[in-house]
């Protein structure tokens, strides 16, 4: 039975909890929750993708065509809504499924065809950001209505604590949070993650163990396209516009959130509540700084030294602790 | 273990415990805080923005007011927003910014105007809604005929061009590809594009010469080629020094004279054209401030900017004025 609160998340924890105290004290204007609350909007895409990433990674395996995937299931989306004149549910819903579809065509490739994961997931990375310009001309569509842009730009509701602090709770944030509930359980309280870690740690003994090995990768990249679907979504409303070029880059900052969270990057061992924690730090350093006036060339370079330092530690707690954690 | 779900505990209860204290005790009536000012350029570290910083530091030297002048280093306008959203919630009293999405920066730029910060944009326009005013370099037509006219010329009444962009969703080049187009049909019928998706080098000096180079070789009755961003000219230039094509392809575009001066003095390029960065900083920066002061209003049809005179002011749209044409004889007379 593995322990619910382990030493790696606590740890990130008090990471998370030190920086978020030494900003408020340091730097004029950080503390105050409204702002801490809006700027997390920017994270839910991000945050969303690193927890199907958590799991494919513990598979050893990685998805390099996240990013590109959002792009173009928002290109659905917009083309859907603007030139197929189609409700903006349903495009929504198509949106999902053109995730979906491009995480099982990533599937197939691994599972199938035997195709190491980077490399294929590099080919489709390329082949769906090309869909998504050819598809739009690459040419951005805007005009989506208030009820997408809510999703992410509007708040579930105002949370009250303490005495008069007020702090309105944007609803992606509470997507993200049941997503993270969600992908934990599977993880860490059912077969889908004791197979999925199983498979990282030793993929062969996995196969004579009669794990599907092949049916559960094709299972797990399917759900991170998915997932890359309902974030699409999310991003859309956002920055209120489908975007061939949108969420560019995405995929670095995914991975760099899952393996801060202490998930090894040779597969094997996953932390989802640590991918989510990884999220909110790295988020949190560039808030940060950015308030305490870091112009953007300085942040870059710290972001790489805590990129850099995390690494290291979580390399130092794994064989101190025996590969426990 | 134990010991660290303390320390976390601990620390959560004197954030409580903070937060507490802090709106028990009224806080104190600040005193007037200085006037704080955000210029965004569309990307940091290239030339074209960074002449845009001196003409932005130079206005708020002149104002007394210091300016913080930051933006991404990539031409990613989430990036932009996420960085605006930081601006809002340190109470910045203007933002001044390039965006490279008039649609995507409009939800952050509209709550900042909510929240009572001045915004007006600059280089490239945001949504009508989300701004007070635009800074614009010069009328997208203009900069459209002197490409042109620069470019017939160079080749000749039928030449058949390319054109080298920065990213294919950039609003200004893409308007200006448009009252290109236009104006060729009426002006120039007998010219050709020959690739109606322009080549995309998103910003990227290195692109740019490598998409060029791949153009040459691709399009072999190739005769004349824009690069209309300030990156993909030069980019476009040392892609046609190292072929050796400029005696039988003219390029010309949109970029510093700085960046230029060398493919100009070798006779690469031997015309570009561009408006005045420094200028349109300035303009900006001076703009955004006299905002917050109240000395520019809305539905202001002039505005007097330091040192650059009276601007006219149409439809919340300032124009700096007409592009300049650069060759060998003038380029040493701009140092930006």
């Amino acid at each position: 039975m593995r322990s619910a609160f382990l030493l790696r998340e606590a740890a990130l924890l008090l990471v998370l909890g030190v920086m978020f105290a030494a900003f408020s004290i340091f730097v004029p204007g950080f503390y105050d929750w409204t702002n801490v609350f809006d700027r997390t909007r920017h994270w839910v895409a991000a945050g969303l993708i690193a927890i199907p990433m958590t799991f494919i990674i513990a598979t050893a395996g990685i998805d390099l065509s996240v990013g590109s995937l959002v792009a173009m299931s928002g290109i659905v989306l917009g083309l859907l809504y603007r030139d197929g004149h189609w409700p903006i549910g349903l495009a929504v819903l198509a949106a999902i499924g053109a995730g979906m579809a491009g995480g099982a065509l990533n599937g197939a490739v691994i599972s199938r065809f035997g195709i190491p994961p980077l490399v294929a997931t590099l080919a489709t990375m390329a082949l769906f950001s090309g869909v998504a310009t050819g598809l739009s001309k690459g040419r951005p569509i805007g005009n989506l209505p208030a009820s997408l842009q809510w999703l992410s730009q509007g708040d579930a509701f105002v949370l009250r604590f303490g005495q008069g602090i007020a702090a309105p709770l944007p609803f992606s944030l509470l997507v993200l949070a049941a997503a993270t509930a969600l992908g934990w359980v599977l993880m860490h309280r059912s077969w889908v993650g004791r197979f999925t870690e199983f498979i990282g740690e030793n993929e062969m003994a996995a196969r004579f163990a009669a794990i599907p090995v092949p049916r559960m990768r094709l299972g797990i990249y399917t759900a991170c396209g998915l997932v890359c679907g309902v974030a699409s979504v999310l991003y859309t409303g956002l920055y209120a516009t489908a975007r061939p070029d949108a969420a560019r880059g995405l995929e670095l900052e995914v991975i760099a959130c899952v393996v801060i969270g202490g998930t090894r990057i040779s597969g094997g061992h996953a932390s989802v509540l640590g991918s989510l924690l990884g999220l909110f730090i790295i988020g949190m350093l560039k808030y940060g700084l950015q308030m305490g006036g870091v112009k953007s060339e300085y942040l870059i370079i710290l972001v790489g030294i805590l990129l850099i330092l995390t690494a290291v530690f979580n390399e130092w707690l794994f064989t101190r602790t025996g590969g426990k954690t | 273990m134990r010991r660290v779900i303390t320390v976390v505990s601990l620390v959560a209860v004197v954030f409580a415990g903070r937060g507490v204290s802090e709106t028990a005790t009224p806080a104190p009536t600040t005193a007037k805080k200085p006037t704080s000012i955000g210029v965004m350029p569309k990307k940091k570290g290239i030339d074209f923005f960074n002449a845009t910083e001196i003409g932005a530091k130079e206005a708020g030297r002149e104002l007394g007011i210091t300016v913080d002048f930051d933006g991404p280093v990539t031409n990613d306008v989430t990036l932009q927003a996420q960085m605006i959203e930081t601006w809002i919630a340190k109470k910045y009293d203007a933002i001044a910014v390039a965006p490279n999405d008039p649609e995507a920066i409009a939800p952050v730029l509209q709550k900042a105007r909510k929240r009572g910060i001045k915004v007006i944009a600059w280089d490239a326009d945001a949504r009508k809604d989300a701004r007070e005013y635009f800074v614009n370099q010069c009328t997208s037509a203009s900069v459209a005929k002197t490409l042109m006219d620069v470019m017939a010329q160079g080749v000749g009444p039928e030449a058949k061009y390319i054109i080298v962009t920065g990213s294919l969703t950039a609003a200004n080049q893409n308007i200006w590809m448009d009252e290109m187009e236009q104006y060729r049909r009426t002006a120039y019928p007998k010219m050709s594009n020959l690739s109606e998706t322009p080549k995309a080098t998103e910003e990227d000096q290195e692109m740019a010469t490598q998409v060029t180079t791949d153009c040459l070789k691709a399009y072999p009755d190739l005769q004349g080629i824009f690069a209309i961003t300030s990156v993909a000219l030069p980019g476009a230039a040392e892609a046609l020094r190292k072929a050796g094509a400029a005696d039988r392809v003219f390029l010309t575009g949109l970029a510093t004279p700085k960046a230029m001066r060398e493919y100009v003095k070798d006779g690469t390029v031997k015309r570009f054209v561009l408006w005045n960065p420094v200028d349109l900083g300035y303009l900006a920066t001076y703009a955004a401030i006299a905002l917050t002061r109240g000395e520019l209003q809305t539905g202001a049809t002039t505005f007097k900017a330091g040192r650059l005179g009276e601007v006219k002011v149409q439809d919340s749209e300032m124009i700096l004025g007409d592009p300049i044409i650069f060759d060998a004889n003038n380029i040493d007379a701009f140092n930006f």
